[in-house]
């Protein structure tokens, strides 16, 4: 398959390559996240998720996909996107082993044949997302004393959240909202181009 | 990763400098002329404001599954997505 292009050579192929985090000053440090490197990935794997995705389960998939494109087109210094990265591994092994499970169940004739699929479709998305919840929760959640209550709802929906302290918290929070948005600039553009307008 | 346990590393400044830049990310900072909100109300905002970028993403993901499948008919957007796909 070949893969599409989106520029012969931009002056800069790497985002992000300010070594100094830590330094609040930087101009490079607040770039945006590389719009050209988010569209590659998100493309791509629109093309795979059209190809071989049964179109019920497209919706899901592809929510995953904006996710996984985010984390990969993001620095990989960024404690969010490892975060993230990892938590899709972890599902999709999950996925994996409950699907080998279902297959093993099915095949016994205990089961009810037939609707079954959906059903543990969802089981095992919501399993698998109680068990992400259950570990995530089992981590530290409060790491300083100065912090306010408030970082404790932030550091659960910031992926990675629970490891950081809070300064740190702050500034990767600030990464995440930034190429959050630039994802779903990107959606809505698709969204629009592809309804013809 | 437990080593900055006091604030002997991260000063209030530099502290007050992330939430400020993080103000400058929400919404309302267009809106807002002055900028002496509250930490804790910078900080609901921006779980607010996280929250519904994720809905965002949900019902992009929704839209662009439906315009999926309607690709394989023809229309001059289908003809642009196939191109754009391949």
């Amino acid at each position: 398959m070949a893969v599409k292009r989106t520029a012969p050579s931009p002056p800069t192929p790497r985002p992000n390559p300010n070594p100094n985090r830590r330094a609040p000053v930087s101009g490079a440090d607040a770039a945006s996240p590389s719009k050209r490197m988010l569209a590659f990935h998100f493309i791509r794997a629109l093309a795979r998720i059209h190809r071989s995705t049964p179109v019920p389960r497209r919706t899901r998939t592809i929510r995953r996909a904006a996710y996984s494109s985010m984390a990969r087109a993001a620095n990989p210094r960024r404690v969010w996107s490892r975060a993230l990265l990892q938590q899709m591994r972890a599902r999709r092994a999950r996925t994996r082993r409950a699907a080998v499970l279902r297959r093993r169940v099915s095949a016994a004739p205990a089961t009810p044949p037939g609707g079954a699929r959906s059903i543990t479709g969802e089981d095992q998305e919501s399993t698998t997302l109680a068990a992400l919840a259950r570990t995530t929760a089992a981590a530290v959640p409060h790491r300083q004393a100065g912090e306010p209550a408030r970082a404790d709802a932030l550091r659960r929906l910031v992926p990675g959240g629970n490891e950081m302290e809070y300064s740190n918290l702050l500034e990767e929070t600030a990464d995440y909202v930034r190429c959050l948005r630039a994802q779903v600039q990107l959606m809505q553009g698709l969204v629009d181009l592809f309804s013809g307008r | 990763m437990s080593s900055r346990r006091s604030r002997g590393g991260v000063s209030e400044e530099e502290i007050n400098e992330l939430i400020s830049r993080l103000q400058t990310l929400l919404p309302s900072a267009r809106r807002r002329g002055a900028s002496q909100a509250s930490t804790t109300k910078l900080l609901k905002e921006t779980c607010s404001y996280i929250k519904s970028l994720h809905r965002e993403v949900d019902d992009l993901s929704d839209r662009l599954s439906d315009l999926m499948a309607s690709m394989d008919q023809n229309s001059p957007g289908a003809e642009i997505i196939r191109s754009l796909l391949r």
